[in-house]
């Protein structure tokens, strides 16, 4: 049996694990770690010369779109083997939904313009099956399995993946919507890491926590000491992927030495030029966006457009204890039938 | 029609609010619009029976932000950094539930702005009978009062409430009478009659006039609602006579022709035992006087004895031509020791009738012109209202002492006439001021009189149109007895008595902002009272709005002067509109 496919004659036969979903599973989503990168200092201007940058005159875009996706494990599923070992035998999977959707900036105007909302069970079990529920279906994920890595960390980067390809659609969907009224000149603000994500024109990933330390101690220095607005000069970031990248404060409350730092990045695919360009134009946009210490816990990196989006994200996965019930009916109505 | 429906959505039952087969909200689409007192109408299904239609009227509306969890997230949305969408609300306030299944209208059903014959079933005009339209419901279509419940049929009596000035109390009070006989739906409308005390100026002297502010528009108004833009046809107008006049003269200034005076002689006085009249203020059971007031009524009656044609009377062998005679008479036989058992009663003693007399005393001035034997008698001083269809005593001139006596006396005498007369056609009353004549605490006679309007008025054909300041200052029984209530403007403090319990939370707020013009009218068949803002007056409110009695454009042709225009019930009457006309017969 392919990967994905429902038989008529007997249903997936599976169990929902009654133990909360935080149980158990509270590995990494991905590998984080990510391997000693390389760092190329002498992109925009030579490595002697770097000083903080402040903002220029730019032409603001026509719209700023911020896309961003949530997600949530449902329920822990256990799906039964075929054949002898059916009632013996069974591979973990997991019942998540994840959304991704994209605000609008435009003129006097903030909204959600584009939102996608999936539901899938993820397993590496083979005969894994679409899960018709009363809220919704779950779609079937299969997940290669690899001998490397914990089954639950596989799952959960499969998820990742998947979501990650939901962003790329509705930040596609969103600026083809702007297109059509005419609005070409805009820009787009992914939260997290480009990734995959570099073939997007005019598209800027955006870090607001720092896992590792890329400069030397001395440059370290000059990120700490950049003023609300200013930003490091553009350097290279080479691991499995190149992107280019840079340090930019937004305006806070003065702080820790990193207080209110994030990193901004695009593709390194790109003409130098344009991603300077990038660059300035991120200096004045997003700090527009950054939000205010007393009303957002990750102020001010977690900016307006996407604490505003994830709320409303999250809201749109409906139910989790509706989501929950309906799945262990399903699994009810699935062994009583089978 | 399924294309019009479409038109006519407005949203969908809100499922983040309670559903309940009395109240339930609406989420109001972003293109659509609901304003309180709008009427929407939401069907659903139900298992095993035919489709539950529910229709209401929208007694609230909110709108939010969705998204917003700050109050400052305000200038965060309208500056497009922060992503929120307006939402607005409407709760609905069930007025019908068809057939007869409560169940809750359900989340996501989608709700319809009603028109046409789905509004006429909302507010239950599909189940009247006969209509009476009271103004303009806020969706600019008629709002209409069950007559049912107007002329006794089924119930009785209006009481209307609210801040003197701006309630326009005494303006829905004659449009609310111009709507019951023009409206064609009254039965026996020739033999109504409406008997109106103006307490507040010469405002209403102008009734049987046309405004001068009728134009084009206004008719269609009056058109819109059925009516004629017309005055009142037939009129009748009383005024008290000029002081210190002796040819009984009519004390009004604005209008000059057409007003009656009126006075009751001395005869008339004592024959028909009107002495407690004059006492009509709160009687308390303690006060001893009130048993030498009814001895000496009685007294009077007995040895009074008519002198001359103009009404004084002998009275114990002693003439007397005005009330300070009588007064001056009855005061000497009270207190003269020998007479004083015969006219004070036995056993009364001397503090007691000195406690009338003073009493009695202060009612000259008040009384005086009012109660004569010196002015020429004429059939045309007699306050009745057979001859027209629409009689108003003007008591603006009269101090309260004086408005009293008129009201009890008047009323008195019409309730017993009806009574006489039977049940053919109704007499409307309309009194303003209702709670100085019938104030919640004590007893006076004219209370008396007014409580027995209001709880038999019903069949004797007498419907009281109340109306005053403060309903919470009104006798008790009477409000309650009253089928139609109506309130304007009210005070804050008013607002929030039990009186007003009829009205729901949000249209006691808006009671307290009501513009002039705006009521809201509850009717029993109607569980949410309505909205209405009925038209300016076709009748001329005052001298300089007086546009003459016939105005040639409403297709009146009858002959100039009596107020006869076709479809007139009183067309056909002996001219009356000014009583001096003819000559009186001496």
């Amino acid at each position: 049996m392919s990967p994905g496919q429902t038989t008529t004659t007997s249903p997936m036969r599976f169990s929902v694990d009654g133990w909360d979903v935080g149980y158990g599973t509270a590995m990494e989503i991905e590998d984080l770690t990510e391997s000693r990168s390389e760092v190329h200092l002498d992109v925009e201007v030579p490595e002697s010369e770097w000083r903080p940058i402040g903002p220029t005159a730019v032409t603001a875009p026509d719209a700023v779109l911020f896309v961003d996706g949530v997600r949530r494990i449902d329920a822990r599923v256990w799906i039964n083997e075929i054949g002898g070992e059916a009632d013996t035998a069974a591979t973990m999977g997991i019942c998540a939904s994840y959304a991704a959707g994209v605000v609008c900036c435009h003129a006097d105007r903030a909204h959600v313009s584009e939102f996608k909302v999936r539901r899938g069970v993820f397993s590496t079990a083979p005969h894994a099956a679409d899960i018709p529920t009363s809220a919704g279906t779950y779609q079937a994920r299969h997940t290669e399995s690899r001998p490397e890595t914990p089954l639950p960390v596989a799952l959960s980067s499969e998820l990742q993946r998947r979501l990650a390809e939901v962003e790329v659609e509705t930040a596609v969907a969103a600026r083809d919507a702007l297109a059509d009224h005419g609005l070409q000149n805009d820009l787009l603000v992914i939260d997290g890491p480009l990734r995959d994500r570099s073939h997007l024109n005019r598209a800027v990933g955006y870090i607001k926590s720092h896992r590792s330390t890329y400069l030397p101690a001395q440059l370290n220095a000059l990120v700490a000491n950049l003023t609300p607005g200013q930003r490091t000069p553009v350097f290279l970031l080479g691991t499995s992927w190149e992107r280019r990248t840079w340090y930019l404060r937004l305006p806070c409350e003065p702080g820790a030495p990193w207080a209110g730092v994030v990193r901004v990045e695009a593709s390194a695919g790109r003409p130098l030029d344009e991603v300077i360009a990038l660059a300035n134009l991120t200096q004045t946009v997003l700090c527009r966006f950054a939000s205010a210490e007393y009303k957002d816990s990750r102020a001010p990196q977690n900016l307006y457009p996407i604490a505003g989006l994830e709320k409303d994200l999250r809201h749109k996965l409906g139910d989790q204890q509706i989501m929950y019930r309906a799945l262990r009916t399903a699994a009810m109505r699935n062994r009583l039938s089978g | 029609m399924q294309q019009n429906k479409q038109a006519n959505v407005v949203g969908m039952v809100a499922g983040t609010e309670d559903s309940t087969p009395l109240t339930f909200h609406v989420a109001v689409e972003r293109d659509a619009y609901l304003q309180l007192d709008d009427v929407v109408v939401t069907v659903r299904e139900v298992a095993g029976r035919e489709p539950v239609m529910t229709c209401g009227i929208v007694t609230q509306v909110t709108a939010r932000h969705e998204g917003a969890s700050f109050d400052s997230d305000v200038f965060l949305i309208s500056d497009g950094v922060l992503p929120a969408e307006v939402q607005e609300t409407a709760e609905i306030s069930t007025t019908r539930v068809e057939p007869e299944c409560y169940v809750p209208p359900r989340p996501g059903a989608l709700v319809l702005r009603a028109t046409g014959d789905e509004r006429a079933q909302a507010l239950y005009f599909d189940q009247m009978q006969r209509k009476v339209p009271v103004g303009m419901g806020r969706d600019g279509e008629p709002i209409y009062l069950n007559m049912e419940f107007l002329d006794g049929t089924r119930g009785a009596h209006v009481s209307i409430s609210g801040i003197s000035g701006v309630a326009t109390k005494t303006s829905f009070a004659l449009f609310l009478l111009h709507s019951i006989f023009r409206c064609g739906v009254l039965s026996n409308a020739h033999n109504s009659k409406a008997l109106v005390f103006s307490v507040k100026g010469e405002d209403l002297l102008f009734l049987d006039q046309i405004n001068t502010r009728v134009d084009a528009e206004l008719r269609g108004e009056y058109a819109r609602l059925g009516l004629p833009a017309e005055p009142f046809g037939s009129v009748g107008f009383f005024a008290p006579p000029t002081p210190g006049d002796l040819t009984g003269r009519p004390h009004v200034s604005g209008r000059t022709s057409g007003v009656g005076a009126f006075w009751w002689t001395l005869a008339e006085f004592c024959s028909q035992e009107l002495l407690p009249y004059v006492f009509a203020d709160a009687e308390d059971e303690r006060n001893q006087y009130t048993m030498v007031v009814h001895q000496v009524a009685n007294r009077l009656r007995r040895d009074a004895s008519a002198a001359g044609r103009d009404g004084a009377v002998n009275v114990d062998g002693k003439l007397c031509r005005t009330y300070e005679d009588l007064v001056e008479l009855i005061c000497d036989r009270v207190t003269d020791d020998e007479t004083r058992s015969v006219w004070a009663g036995p056993a009364i003693g001397a503090g007691t009738s000195n406690a009338f007399v003073r009493r009695l005393r202060s009612s000259q001035r008040a009384l005086g012109e009012l109660i004569r034997g010196d002015l020429p008698d004429t059939p045309t001083r007699k306050v009745s209202t057979e001859n027209h269809q629409v009689t108003v005593v003007d008591l603006h001139n009269l101090v309260e002492r004086a408005q009293r006596f008129v009201v009890g006396v008047v009323l008195a005498a019409e309730t017993a006439r009806k009574e006489k007369a039977g049940p053919g056609g109704l007499l409307f009353t309309m009194l303003d001021e209702l709670n100085k004549y019938a104030p919640r605490e004590g007893s006076s006679p004219i209370k008396e009189v007014l409580l027995d309007i209001a709880e038999r008025g019903r069949s004797l054909g007498v419907i009281l149109i109340g109306a005053q300041q403060t309903a919470s200052e009104v006798e008790r029984r009477i409000v309650s007895n009253s089928s139609v209530k109506i309130v304007g403007r009210l005070d804050a403090a008013e607002a929030s008595r039990p009186e007003y319990g009829f009205l729901p939370a949000s249209q006691r707020i808006r009671a307290t902002l009501a513009k002039p013009g705006a009521m809201f009218v509850s009717q029993p068949e109607i569980p949410v009272p309505l909205a209405v803002e009925f038209p300016f007056p076709a009748w001329a409110t005052r001298l300089s709005e007086a546009g003459g009695v016939l105005v040639g454009s409403t297709n009146g042709t009858g002959p100039r002067g009596n107020g006869a225009r076709p479809g007139d019930p009183f067309a056909g009457m002996p001219a009356s509109q000014d009583p001096f006309e003819d000559p009186p017969p001496f």
